[in-house]
């Protein structure tokens, strides 16, 4: 008897277990099959006439906890009452998942994702070819044609479109300089206009604060990409602005050893911290708001987030000094890096197309962004200005669901600074008269070209970060510099340069 | 039968444990195919092209591939010929200890570290050794030192490698060697105290030789580890400047395997370190059947 109860119990046992554990996963990657409209009046409100029949499609998006997706967003229920479309959102449970849908085949209808994984999957198939149904996408095609950075970074180097990249939002990541404003102001000291002014009112901080490191960054070597537009270059691959069709290697370029003299020599006079390079956020909020930093770079979005936290003084934005040359750049950024794609064996590729022409179109671009006058805005004074429900500019997305994946394709950036404070606007206004002409994305390579270049690019990259942190440190001499540059050549760097050339060249003449 | 329809009990108790195993490491052993093709993920393994050795070839014909297993075995051996050790010393300390309550004490306070995640150690030391900031780097300051450069030079990497994972890991390993440690009988010890044999001569010829057999057989298993150096550590305390000595196979491969996107070669990497732990078990346990009594199989 006892014994017949003790295997009953550990038999329930493990087949609760199971269960439990089946049902977990069921339930957080099947897309729910009921599909309810959320607004019944929808048919009676739309503003345009007659809409095509209802369609019902299912999009793959991240999962972000800061704002947590709902099925009843209004980003949703707009889309439905333009489109007539019903979007059932599906959200990843891990940076695998993508992977594991497009193993499984089980695609959801469109995905949002990056161009990295359009470029390892699309070519493998998953994706449908977009450009070979641009007659019913009109507004998609006008959408690309009017931005020729994003329709070169969407073609394929065959041809083939597998996603469409957004645009309107990515202006949170551009990278800015900004410094203590009132510090400054306490001692008459002016903003640098030049590396050297850099170099003398960071001395003169020191002198004033000797416990801390007046100049900090928090991005380590990729801050290169930020300090190399001060002085006309990038440090790796970018077409020269001088000759757009032409790719250089900004390391080779004079320019990028006078950029690593300054850095050395500011570490060596202490007035950055020996652990530059291998900062991280938390340690940069600390040397913020102790008074033991006063002139960084860092994301646009920061210098609002930091005032927030600093106990007292403000953060201002700062004009990027010159290092050479005569005008002062800031890296070209505010692309975004996220788009839609479309599964190949979607079986809802109509709706999928209809639902992409909406959100690319100048419709979609106000309604998604903005939302519906009287609902969400309203007009005061000739502008547009939110309700009272939404304080700040995360309330749009936690709350309505505005800017977040799935719910826009062009995003009418307005909006979002309609709800930043006043005082904090200046810097979005500020910092696109500064961007360098070109980007350094590197043109697209079919899969065989990448493969034949993925040790090549990992040993460069390997070699002149170890060395330029070396130059940085004083651990290798100035006077060596012109050696390692000359030491590049070893690591194959013409046979990648003129591999990206072709791609460069094939890029611009697919644009044609 | 008679004897399955006996256990059956015990046979439920160790079905999740064989279930898992079957599952996530026989049933994976599949995968192996995939580093002998050019996989495609949409395809699938069936309808993706074979290509032989050619990732292997690759692979090994790669400048990088020396410096990677050499970095690899370096950190392996340091932390084999570091961390095993550690927990025999500790256990054979804890074992002489007489304060019960304080040796209590210490014991589970060393076992704590074990529980702590890579990540979480690896954050910790970057806030710790930081020149600027850290607490260690202050405390050697005032000593009227400069500041170490710990983890902005290449040359303390492998000591701060090995050194937080001895930390970690003493403790809790010794757990086994403590276990040995109490089947010693007594009367051996009364033996050798009669026959005049001091604490020191006492730990060298009854101690010692009574957790032989312990230490024999987790040596061998040890041995089978010294490839497996873990991912999370090298990647979160390495950086461009150790780069030389931190880049080992598991985060070459994440860089090139998985970030690049070449699965198969990724896989082709991790066959070939699974090759030759294997081979190292082996030859261990020839080595130690030969020698001794006790060995794996």
């Amino acid at each position: 008897m006892k014994k017949g109860l003790l295997t009953g119990v550990s038999l329930l046992f493990l087949i609760a277990m199971m269960i439990s554990a089946c049902s977990k996963s069921d339930s957080s990657s099947s897309p729910s099959s009921s599909t309810e409209p959320t607004s019944s009046a929808s048919a009676t409100q739309s503003a345009s006439p007659a809409l095509p029949e209802p369609a019902t499609i299912s999009i793959l998006t991240e999962d972000s906890t800061a704002w947590p997706p709902k099925k009843d967003w209004d980003a949703w229920r707009w889309i439905k009452e333009e489109t007539n479309i019903t979007v059932n959102q599906i959200v990843t449970t891990g940076p695998e998942s993508l992977a594991l849908a497009v193993s499984s085949g089980d695609l959801p209808d469109v995905i949002s994702l990056f161009p990295q994984d359009v470029q390892k999957f699309g070519p493998q198939g998953a994706f449908e070819d977009l450009s070979k149904h641009m007659d019913k996408m009109p507004n998609v095609k006008a959408y690309l044609d009017s931005k020729p950075d994003i329709k070169a970074r969407v073609t394929s180097p065959t041809g083939e479109i597998y996603n469409i990249i957004n645009d309107g939002a990515g202006e949170s990541s551009q990278m800015v300089w900004f410094y203590r404003e009132d510090i400054f102001q306490k001692h008459s000291l002016t903003p640098p206009k030049t590396w050297d002014e850099l170099y003398t009112v960071s001395k003169k901080l020191k002198e004033l604060y000797p416990d801390s490191y007046p100049f900090m960054f928090r991005h380590g070597l990729q801050t290169l990409d930020t300090f190399g537009p001060t002085f006309g270059i990038y440090p790796e691959f970018y077409p020269d602005p001088q000759n757009p069709a032409k790719l250089k290697y900004g390391l080779q370029d004079p320019a990028a050893k006078t950029m690593v003299e300054y850095l050395n020599k500011f570490l060596k006079d202490g007035l950055m911290p020996q652990d530059w390079l291998t900062m991280d956020y938390k340690a940069w909020t600390q040397f913020m708001a102790t008074n033991k930093s006063f002139i960084t770079l860092q994301f646009i979005g920061q210098i609002e987030t930091m005032n927030g936290q600093l106990p007292e003084g403000n953060l201002e934005f700062m004009v990027p000094p010159i290092g050479l040359g005569d005008k002062p750049y800031l890296p070209r950024g505010g692309y975004e890096i996220y788009g839609h794609a479309v599964a190949s064996n979607s079986k809802n590729k109509d709706a999928a197309f209809r639902f992409l022409d909406y959100i690319y179109s100048e419709r979609g671009k106000e309604i998604q962004s903005w939302g519906r006058e009287g609902e969400t805005y309203n007009i005061v004074d000739g502008k547009r200005k939110f309700i009272d429900a939404y304080k700040e500019p995360n309330d749009l997305r936690i709350i309505s669901g505005i800017q977040t994946a799935g719910t826009y394709g062009w995003f009418d950036y307005n909006a979002w600074l309609a709800l930043v404070k006043e005082t904090e606007q200046d810097q979005y206004v500020q910092a696109p008269k500064y961007r360098f002409p070109v980007t350094n994305l590197p043109p697209a390579l079919t899969s065989e070209e990448a493969e034949s270049i993925t040790t090549d690019l990992d040993q460069l990259k390997k070699f002149w970060q170890g060395e330029v942190t070396k130059f940085i440190y004083g651990e290798r001499p100035m006077s060596e510099w012109d050696a390692f540059v000359k030491d590049l050549d070893k690591y194959n760097l013409e046979k990648i340069r003129a591999l990206y050339q072709t791609a460069l060249d094939r890029q611009i003449a697919n644009m044609k | 039968m008679r004897r399955l329809k006996r256990d059956r009990i015990y046979l439920l108790l160790l079905a999740p444990a064989l279930l898992h195993y079957l599952l996530f490491r026989y049933v994976p052993m599949f995968g192996i195919t995939v580093s002998f093709m050019d996989y495609n993920l949409f395809k699938g393994v069936w309808a993706s092209d074979w290509v032989g050795f050619k990732h292997y070839r690759t692979f090994f014909n790669s400048p990088d591939a020396w410096v990677i297993i050499r970095n690899t075995l370096v950190l392996g051996i340091y932390k084999f010929v570091f961390s095993f050790p550690a927990p025999i010393i500790l256990a054979i300390l804890f074992h002489e200890m007489r304060w019960k309550k304080y040796r209590k004490f210490v014991q589970t306070v060393s076992y704590m570290p074990y529980f702590l995640s890579q990540v979480v150690i690896s954050s910790t030391l970057i806030m710790l050794l930081s020149p600027s900031t850290g607490w260690i780097n202050h405390v050697i300051e005032s000593f009227g030192f400069d500041p170490i450069l710990f983890l902005q030079k290449s040359g303390w990497f492998r000591t701060i490698f090995v050194g937080s994972d001895v930390w970690q890991t003493a403790g809790y390993n010794s757990i086994i060697f403590l276990a040995a440690l109490t089947t010693i009988d007594p009367q051996l010890y009364e033996a050798a105290k009669m026959d005049g044999a001091g604490r020191w001569k006492q730990t060298l010829h009854v101690t010692l030789p009574g957790i032989v057999p312990a230490i024999v057989i987790l040596l061998i298993l040890h041995l089978g580890y010294i490839l497996e150096v873990s991912f999370d550590k090298a990647f979160l305390l390495g950086n461009a400047a150790n780069m030389a000595v931190s880049d080992i196979v598991s985060t070459y491969v994440y860089r090139l395997g998985i970030l690049g996107g070449s699965f198969s070669y990724a896989t082709a990497i991790d066959v070939s370190m699974a090759v030759v732990s294997l081979l190292f078990i082996i030859v261990a346990n020839q080595i130690s059947r030969r020698v001794g009594e006790t060995s794996l199989w």
